[in-house]
């Protein structure tokens, strides 16, 4: 940009540039802001401001022009999004439409994105799980990927901290596979996954049922109350927008901390294109945007940027970033830079039926969505044909049923006079998967988007270890409920394409050698000190637990060193 | 004119839901349809059948909570090219053979459809989409199954009568 003089040039620059407002973008803002850095965060969608932009937060069932189904045409023209559990009528607007931003599936692969101020953290399921030394310590005790260059030890702490911020609700179960947090009152189970819990610790003691624990303030504390969030009240419409705050959003928690210090300035409709490196002072210096209203391109400066762009879309912008130095992406020299790419295996689900309890029903909605069973396969020690494990979700609902096979005034009485049914259980699995240097995400040659970036084409895929996992969960999962005395037992194996977990993972991971790794143990590029990428792209294996937690501790923690390595001079 | 009145004539409410209204006198459906073709006598019967099948008693019927209205708005949009072939064709093939003003024999000739016949087809259709109108409609939500947008505490054992 020769053309723009140096005061055009001053007034684009900040301390810090964080690009992405999303669950990890959020909280690198915040924490920056806090420290007082003037901080840029850069969001390619539009702006969504909490309750003010929640359109179909307060609508009934019969306002919905489809009552909530998605019109044929929409489904046909976007294939991909439209297999979102999510797309629907009240929330499609906060989804990103297939032909809005293309990429090329060289495997298939469902990339579900929300390109808005506080992308998926308006759209997440919410569940909040720690990792544990079982999960960080997987890869080097079981020899696939490369070490974490962490522990549990290095993260704890920041775990701590941001579930304090954000909220979570959970008990304090004492497993050290799943360690226990800064927790709100869990939500219960309910008494038919109460039950099976019993039923599940009789007979297989190691394994256990817990309440889910989830990003919901099930009790405020003055800490959520000045963040302006008052008490979940269990709507579970959570995909529309909370006007309650109820459940954790940047949108609804840290964006609005961060502008309360004045330090942020937020600029929507801003696409990255590439991180900027200056070969003389051996640095990014800043980040080029594509303004995607005016197709204007646009350089901003700062002394450190934060990588937050959701993982696939981090790994875009680091290939794209070329110079000299760098010819193969930002900060890969290690060659490893879009490889590993993994994702959580969701591809089985189990249902039954449970014909006991039937004196009891359920009322209301759980936030928290019932229990959580966490991994106990290959915990210890190595003990089946397949590397790992998985995690299980466990719900059981009770629901009002009606005979509908007449007609007139018959079929009229029994559509009102619905009665309860016998409890409907179900599980679903959350397998980890191994990541691989086939496992990529790459730029295509030739073609580009609206804003003249290269394609991404995607190739990940399963393998025989998670098709060997997902044939144990159904065995597993089959014995212990038939175990409980469940009954019409379907087992549910069909295919779905890796993405549709929407915790895609990897393609930037941190690692101690920087042959073999591009993060170091702080999340900051071993080439470039002044990058740091503390989002999904980050992570070295994925272990079971809904990741969205773990990048929310990794931001806080690394912008409070990178803070203190700013002090001290060193970047 | 009235500006109320003009939005009045625009909004049909059918089940709690405002449908666009045809501006068109043309003898066709009254709600603005994009694929399928219904004339104002297809839709008079389509009512009268939402009647046979949920009937007005001390509450609303089909045809009073336009049920027949949010069918041919949910086929429209909603169901696939060869749903829609089915829904149109059963249709043309059972009103030729229903009189409607027999409730009682309509409803024993709609009980005994056989299955894979196109009559069948269309009526599983306009059933299910019927119901799904009935029940999620505004009348049945606040007065009857009501419907929560805040329902209260989770309570996951509450003792009923087994």
């Amino acid at each position: 940009m020769a053309n723009l003089n140096i005061d055009s040039e001053k007034n684009r620059t900040y301390d810090a540039i964080v690009i992405g407002s999303g669950i990890s973008g959020g909280w690198s803002a915040k924490e920056l802001c806090e420290k007082g850095l003037k901080t840029l965060v850069l969001e390619r969608g539009r702006d969504v401001q909490h309750i003010k932009d929640y359109p179909t937060t307060n609508m009934m069932p019969w306002e919905f022009e489809h009552r909530n189904e998605m019109p044929y045409k929409i489904k046909q023209e976007n294939p991909i999004v439209s297999k979102c559990y999510a797309f629907h009528e009240d929330a499609a607007h906060f989804f990103v439409k297939d032909n809005e931003h293309p990429y090329i599936q060289e495997k298939p692969f469902d990339w579900i994105r929300g390109y808005q101020v506080g992308g998926k953290s308006l759209l997440w399921a919410r569940q909040t799980q720690r990792w544990s030394d079982f999960d960080f310590e997987g890869p080097a005790r079981d020899g696939f990927a490369v070490d974490w260059p962490i522990r549990y030890a290095d993260l704890a702490p920041w775990y701590a901290y941001v579930e304090k911020f954000a909220g979570i609700a959970g008990d304090h179960d004492g497993l050290p596979e799943l360690p226990d947090g800064e927790f709100l009152p869990g939500y219960p189970l309910n008494i038919v996954e109460k039950y099976f819990k019993e039923k599940v610790q009789q007979r297989y003691p190691e394994r256990k049922v817990i309440s889910a624990r989830c990003a919901h303030l099930s009790k405020p504390n003055p800490i959520h109350i000045e963040q302006g969030r008052v008490q979940c009240q269990n709507r579970v419409l959570c995909q529309r927008g909370c006007p309650f705050g109820g459940y954790f959003s940047s949108n609804a928690t840290t964006l609005p901390w961060a502008a309360k210090t004045g330090n942020m300035t937020l600029r929507p409709f801003s696409v990255v294109h590439s991180i900027l490196y200056d070969e003389q002072k051996g640095r990014a210096v800043g980040v080029r945007v594509i303004d995607t209203n005016t197709k204007e391109e646009i350089d901003f400066y700062a002394k450190l940027i934060f990588v937050n762009a959701a993982a696939i879309n981090t790994n875009l912008i680091l290939l794209n970033s070329k110079s000299n130095r760098f010819p193969n992406g930002l900060g890969n020299d290690s060659g490893v830079l879009g490889k590993y790419v993994a994702f959580h295996n969701y591809s089985a689900r189990i249902y039954a039926e449970y014909e006991g309890h039937l004196n009891y029903t359920v009322e209301g909605r759980n936030p928290a969505g019932g229990g959580y069973i966490p991994r106990f396969r290959n915990l210890h020690k190595q003990e089946t044909d397949f590397l790992r494990g998985y995690a299980a979700g466990f719900g059981a609902s009770r629901g009002k049923e009606s005979d509908r096979s007449g007609l007139g005034l018959d079929l009229k009485n029994n559509l009102l006079n619905p009665k309860l049914g016998i409890w409907q259980v179900g599980s679903h699995m959350m397998g980890e998967t191994i990541p691989k240097e086939s496992g990529m995400v790459t730029l295509d040659g030739s073609k580009t988007d609206d804003w003249g970036i290269p394609l991404l084409k995607i190739a990940v895929d399963y393998d025989e270890n998670d098709e060997k996992m997902k044939k144990d969960y159904i065995e597993v999962m089959t014995e212990m409920f038939t175990d409980a005395g469940f009954t019409n037992i379907r087992p549910d194996t069909h295919w779905q394409a890796p993405g549709l977990d929407i915790h895609e993972m990897g393609g930037v991971r941190m690692g101690h050698d920087p042959k073999t790794s591009v993060l170091n143990k702080w999340n900051q590029m071993h080439a470039v000190k002044n990058v740091f990428v503390t989002d999904g792209a980050c992570m070295t294996s994925t272990s079971t637990q809904n990741p969205s937690l773990t990048y929310m501790a990794f931001s806080a923690r690394s912008v409070d060193y990178a803070v203190s390595e700013m002090k001290k001079g060193n970047i | 004119m009235n500006r109320r009145t003009a939005i009045k004539q625009l909004f049909i409410v059918a089940g709690g839901l405002t449908i666009l209204s045809s501006c068109l006198n043309d003898g066709g459906a009254s709600i603005v349809l994009n694929k399928l073709k219904i004339s104002a006598a297809d839709e008079q019967f389509l009512g009268d059948l939402a009647d046979i099948l949920i009937p007005k008693t001390d509450t609303p019927g089909g045809k009073d909570l336009n049920l027949h209205l949010f069918v041919m708005k949910m086929v429209d949009d909603c169901e696939s090219p060869e749903n829609q072939q089915k829904f149109v064709g059963g249709f043309n093939k059972l009103r030729k053979q229903l009189n409607l003003t027999d409730s009682e024999a309509t409803k024993t000739a709609l009980l005994n459809l056989k299955d894979q016949t196109d009559e069948k087809a269309f009526f599983d259709i306009f059933k299910s989409r019927a119901i799904q109108g009935y029940m999620n409609s505004e009348y049945v939500m606040k007065n009857k199954v009501v419907y929560k947008l805040i329902p209260g505490p989770y309570n996951g054992a509450v003792n009923v009568k087994g």
